[in-house]
């Protein structure tokens, strides 16, 4: 089972990555439970998060959340633009597992 | 080669601008305490809406239509009429528990500090804390208040001047003892306030802060000047990919509500409207037209004149959203980031809705925003009726911009479009 968080300002546009995600991972037969987050909720989603995404346009939020990501340790990456724009749930949901190195 | 060196230089300058207002922690515990207070002033803004629907009193009659709005006023004078308290709580709340300390305390603790700095007599009753000043009024001197409370209430609990319980105590009644020394301390700091103040010209400390703060800043952000400069900023972070909107939001919010709040207060008393800048001009007018850039124009136009499959696909994927004002997938998949192509309209376009919102209004024919606050996430045309106070010429206005947008990204988009259709070509 992998849990991978999305986090953007409000967890508005990630959520509709989200769903291109699950879909990705049910095609593929892999478990994976897949969520987002306004930027908020972020730190103390972590914890039962196996890797953290990060909105393109949240970018400058890396440093603070690197901190966080350290101490419940797990990775940490900001979500690929393009992949983001496309709404790519596969590339992004490669990339998570790839993050998670497994 | 040139013009990407430039966009490096750009981008160097804005994304450490973008941190530092995110990560600053007076920043970020403003903005998560307004998060806070959200939900309660979206509520009452329903409320409002609901108390003032159109014809209703000519349907009624005006005796029923009295008592009908009477029966809800209480659903918004206790939570957009008193936002300022929330607020205040959410700050402290927020604040303290960046510090990794007990958050609900360094809530009460802002929220009574705030309270000692209030006036607590009107018209010559004491024992009176008037609504008003638990409201945008009191915001500013709330903020400062939650701030220093919240940093006041850590220092001495980091101080550890705190009764420590013998063992075997239960742990709920250690931690409120522990609470005890660091709130006294605080609070008393914050009686010598304002007993300070009552003997300086402006009797209190709420008077000071509106005097010297609060007046001035919210005089600056009503001007269409300023508004044009943050609008034209807030472009330009997200031309770089960067979340324009919160990061202007961060430092206008509190001038923006505080602005709201006495159009909301002007419009239940059924006087003339102070403000057209409110935060719902921005809100409704320009980030509820599709999002930031008011991107909702885009995608009818792609779905108008575009060919290439590429935009096609875009404005399939982006309209569901954008239609609910989410535009990120307009955004990064069109994409207007760093695209030299779109640049133009990107940033022209929310400045000329800006000015036409502005002069409209200005002028009467569209009645400012009420106060209302409209949650951001509302469909166009119906948050312009929402957010004018259930006024029809809002819907309209919130129409033309869209129309006025859509020709300024025209001759723009249909070159991206033909761009894209002929790669597409000779891709095959």
């Amino acid at each position: 089972m992998k849990r991978i968080l999305l986090a953007c300002a409000s967890g508005m546009s990630t959520s509709i990555l989200v769903r291109k995600m699950e879909e990705a991972a049910e095609e593929k037969g892999i478990e994976a439970e897949i969520w987002a987050v306004a930027q908020d909720k972020a730190p103390s989603e972590m914890e039962r998060a196996d890797v953290l995404l990060i909105g393109p346009q949240m970018r400058f939020m890396k440093k603070k959340y690197s901190k966080v990501a350290e101490e419940v340790g797990i990775p940490l990456d900001v979500i690929d633009p393009v992949a983001y724009g496309r709404a790519d749930g596969e590339a992004v949901l490669n990339k998570a597992i790839e993050l998670i190195g497994e | 080669m040139n013009d990407s060196k430039f966009m490096q230089l750009l981008e160097n300058i804005l994304m450490p601008i973008a941190e530092k207002l995110n990560n600053n922690r007076y920043l970020t515990a403003l903005r998560d305490g307004f998060m806070v207070a959200l939900p309660l002033i979206i509520f009452g803004s329903i409320f409002v809406v609901l108390a003032n629907f159109p014809f209703l009193d000519r349907m009624i009659g005006e005796e029923a239509f009295a008592a009908y709005q009477s029966a809800l006023g209480p659903a918004s004078d206790a939570t957009l009429g008193i936002m300022g308290t929330f607020v205040i709580i959410g700050i402290g709340y927020k604040l303290t528990q960046h510090y990794g300390g007990e958050a609900i305390y360094g809530g009460v603790v802002a929220f009574a500090a705030f309270l000692i700095l209030t006036p607590q007599v009107l018209e010559g009753v004491s024992g009176v804390i008037p609504t008003s000043s638990l409201g945008a009024e009191g915001m500013f001197l709330g903020i400062f208040t939650a701030f220093i409370a919240a940093e006041l209430y850590r220092f001495f609990v980091q101080k550890n001047w705190t009764i420590k319980m013998p063992a075997g105590v239960p742990e709920a009644v250690s931690r409120s003892f522990s609470a005890l020394i660091p709130i006294t301390m605080t609070l008393t700091a914050f009686i010598l306030v304002r007993i300070i103040f009552s003997y300086t010209p402006f009797d209190t400390v709420q008077n000071f802060i509106y005097t010297i703060i609060q007046e001035p800043l919210t005089a600056l952000g009503s001007g269409l000047t300023a508004t044009i400069i943050i609008v034209l900023l807030t472009q330009v972070f997200w031309f770089f990919g960067l979340h324009g909107q919160i990061i202007t939001n961060s430092v206008m919010d509190p001038i923006w509500y505080a602005l709201n709040d006495q159009n909301l207060q002007a419009f239940q008393a059924g006087t003339e409207l102070p403000n057209i800048i409110t935060k719902q001009f921005i809100d409704s007018f320009l980030v509820g037209s599709g999002g930031s850039g008011m991107t909702l124009s885009v995608i009818l136009l792609i779905f108008i004149i575009g060919k290439s499959r590429q935009l096609k696909e875009i404005g399939r994927l982006g309209a569901p959203a954008g239609l609910f004002n989410v535009n990120e997938p307009i955004i990064f998949g069109l994409p207007i980031i760093m695209n030299p192509l779109v640049l133009i309209p990107w940033i022209l376009a929310p400045v000329v809705a800006t000015v036409i919102t502005y002069t409209s209004m200005v002028t009467g024919l569209v009645p400012p925003p009420a106060g209302i606050i409209v949650p951001w996430t509302t469909p166009p045309i119906l948050n312009g009726f929402l957010a004018t106070g259930n006024a029809w010429q809002g819907a309209v206005l919130q129409l033309v911009n869209i129309l006025v947008v859509m020709a300024i990204w025209w001759p723009f988009l249909k070159l991206l479009d033909k761009n894209y259709y002929e790669s597409e070509k000779s891709a095959k």
